[in-house]
């Protein structure tokens, strides 16, 4: 009999027990619209109202989440405020742009440097024995699964200028003592870089490539081998094959891979915390943690809250061009 | 792997042969020097956690020394056991804050993400639109954004410095519902549609004929949120202060300042905390490298 009622419908499945499904719908759906208005919508809006108040925790403000009272509403204030680029600027301005200024450096190094390990490694790891290729893939994927302050931890015995590892290797390899401080030295730059931020540079690599790695192994497999050999029986070198066959199949992952890849490392928090804590002179105070010490060490959520606003701008823009370039993935 | 003569007709093998026979030598150098190249790569990349392993097992002298020795000179397993009779340290309490946040989100995300996937996927209902975009519209805030009023809700809920801190405002999972209805998006009706038929509940269509067939992406979603909230470090941070309340990553950095001139103790405690679950996830990596693929997630 719901047969009959479903008959003509668009979706036979409503057929004849409509209103048990509604029942169901509505059933999980209102409790889950009610838990996102308070966990998802309201941070959302919230974030953002707060960053037009000078609001801090410790006082209690009007009842109205807080926001009024002595949690004074300040307007495009702190945007203005960031904007401020003369020399009597206020601390926390000078900290934002420092907090800016590295984590633009972080993240457009670490893409193109990702992307330069991973794509020959899985081209690699792909092209040994299947025997072997578990054991390769399972030590460069094992650092994704670590703790990331575990990581951090690690790599910072690893660069530790008397004990560490590195200067160790050094001091063997040269035959004299070696003791520099990776993490530690504020006059340590390289090509305008700072030493440290590079040094969270190779420790957020080394944890980070796995991600890429599995992925362009599953597109490196995905590949046809017929499409291969038939360029090597054309007489294209390993090479050529690679760079005029393989390379342009693989574009659209290359691409998503290279967005997802950006997008996580402006929000990299664990390792400039728990490696550098921003040292040294603030050479690796990345946004994330400009935000963090604003709000629960400063107390200063206005000012935090507009911070965090332009850091979900930036992502906001790099997802766009990402949907915008996704849109065109199958042109090949 | 397969030669290129495998597949060709003979015919073009006739062609091909002379061209093939100067490269075999070429070719077989290339082989090796790719397994070597890859095997030195292997051991750069594996090397801070031999370093770490090698380190929790020297003396208090000798990881001071200078230059440090690689291999331990006198093993000795000290480390662990003034770790493990540290009053201050029960790990096990630690290790059961970690394990409780991190089962109970695994089990609320797969719970909320498989059911509301399914109505997503499977009904039609005013505001399906609208609700899906929003859902996915938060997957792009950062969590920067959203921990500040994060902790504020949590303030008001007395929540704060509670192990249900952690897990109460993550109970319905955008990313979980997205990976779940595009899964069952490709399962058939035919099923749903006879047990309703045979006059099954909608609750029961959705536990007896759903989500047995979910049992691959539920696996790996359910090992990517466990690690995701066992190796979780800021969000945490925020809410927990109290140091009995407080999980693993925690205590490994609060460990590592207290002891900060004693790394051979720092190394032995991060071996006991980062070790553990490593080993049991390389083991069921397959699941977590077949998610990722299905997903590009992060």
């Amino acid at each position: 009999m719901s047969e009959a009622i479903g008959v003509g419908r668009r979706r036979r499945w409503f057929g004849g027990r409509e209103g048990a499904q509604k029942r169901f719908v509505a059933g999980v759906t209102l409790p889950a619209v009610a838990f996102m208005a308070v966990f998802s919508l309201l941070p959302i809006v919230w974030a953002f109202a707060l960053a037009f108040f000078d609001f801090s925790p410790r006082r209690a403000g009007s009842p109205f989440l807080g926001l009024g009272g002595d949690n004074p509403f300040v307007g495009l204030e702190h945007f203005k405020a960031m904007t401020d680029f003369s020399a009597d600027q206020p601390i926390q301005v000078s900290q934002f742009h420092t907090a800016v200024k590295v984590t633009l450096a972080f993240a457009f190094l670490v893409v193109p440097l990702n992307l330069a390990i991973t794509l020959p490694l899985a081209a690699m790891i792909e092209s040994v024995h299947t025997r072997v290729k578990p054991i390769f893939r399972t030590i460069f994927f094992l650092p994704v699964l670590a703790s990331s302050v575990g990581v951090a931890i690690i790599w910072g015995f690893v660069l530790h200028p008397q004990n560490g590892l590195l200067n160790g290797a050094i001091t063997r390899i040269t035959g004299k003592t070696t003791q520099i401080a990776w993490i530690s030295d504020p006059s340590l730059v390289y090509l305008g870089i700072p030493v440290a931020l590079l040094a969270v540079l190779v420790a957020y690599l080394w944890q980070d490539i796995g991600y890429n790695l599995v992925i362009f192994i599953a597109a490196l497999q995905a590949i046809p081998q017929s499409v291969k050999d038939a360029a090597r029986v054309d007489g294209a070198s390993a090479w050529q094959t690679f760079r005029h066959i393989t390379l342009p199949l693989l574009k659209p992952t290359i691409l998503l891979a290279s967005i997802l890849t950006m997008i996580s490392a402006f929000q990299v928090f664990d390792l400039f915390q728990v490696m550098t804590d921003g040292g040294p002179q603030d050479q690796t105070r990345a946004l994330s943690l400009d935000i963090y010490r604003n709000a629960f060490r400063y107390q200063q959520m206005g000012w935090a809250a507009a911070v965090s606003v332009v850091l979900f701008a930036i992502v906001f823009v790099i997802s766009l061009a990402q949907t915008r370039l996704l849109r065109n993935r199958w042109e090949y | 792997m397969a030669t290129t003569s495998e597949r060709i007709g003979p015919t073009e093998r006739v062609q091909v042969a002379p061209a093939r026979r100067q490269g075999v030598g070429r070719y077989r150098a290339g082989r090796i020097s790719l397994y070597v190249v890859l095997a030195v790569l292997g051991i750069v990349a594996a090397m801070p956690f031999v370093w770490m392993i090698l380190s929790s097992f020297k003396t208090a002298e000798e990881i001071r020394r200078i230059p440090p020795t690689f291999w331990p000179e006198q093993a000795t397993l000290d480390n662990y056991r003034t770790i493990l009779d540290d009053p201050e340290l029960p790990l096990a309490l630690f290790y059961r804050n970690s394990a409780f946040v991190a089962v109970m989100n695994t089990l609320a995300t797969l719970f909320t993400g498989s059911i509301l996937g399914y109505i997503f996927a499977k009904f039609r209902f005013r505001g399906r639109q609208a609700l899906f975009w929003f859902i996915l519209a938060t997957m792009m805030i950062p969590s920067q954004v959203t921990m500040l009023p994060g902790y504020l809700i949590l303030l008001q809920l007395n929540l704060l410095n509670n192990l249900w801190g952690l897990i109460v405002p993550s109970f319905v999972d955008a990313f979980a519902i997205f990976v779940m209805r595009q899964f069952i998006l490709s399962i058939p009706n035919d099923e749903s549609s006879s047990a309703r038929v045979d006059g099954a509940s909608e609750w029961r269509i959705y536990r007896s004929v759903v989500l047995p067939q979910l049992g691959a992406p539920l696996a790996t979603l359910g090992m990517l949120t466990f690690m995701f909230n066992w190796n979780a470090y800021l969000w945490p941070l925020i809410v927990l202060t109290e140091q009995n309340k407080r999980t693993l990553p925690i205590i490994l950095t609060w460990y590592s300042t207290q002891h900060s001139s004693q790394d051979n103790l720092v190394m032995a405690a991060s071996v006991l905390i980062v070790i553990p679950v490593l080993f049991v996830f390389a083991l069921s990596q397959k699941w977590i490298v077949r998610g990722l693929t299905l997903t590009g997630g992060r």
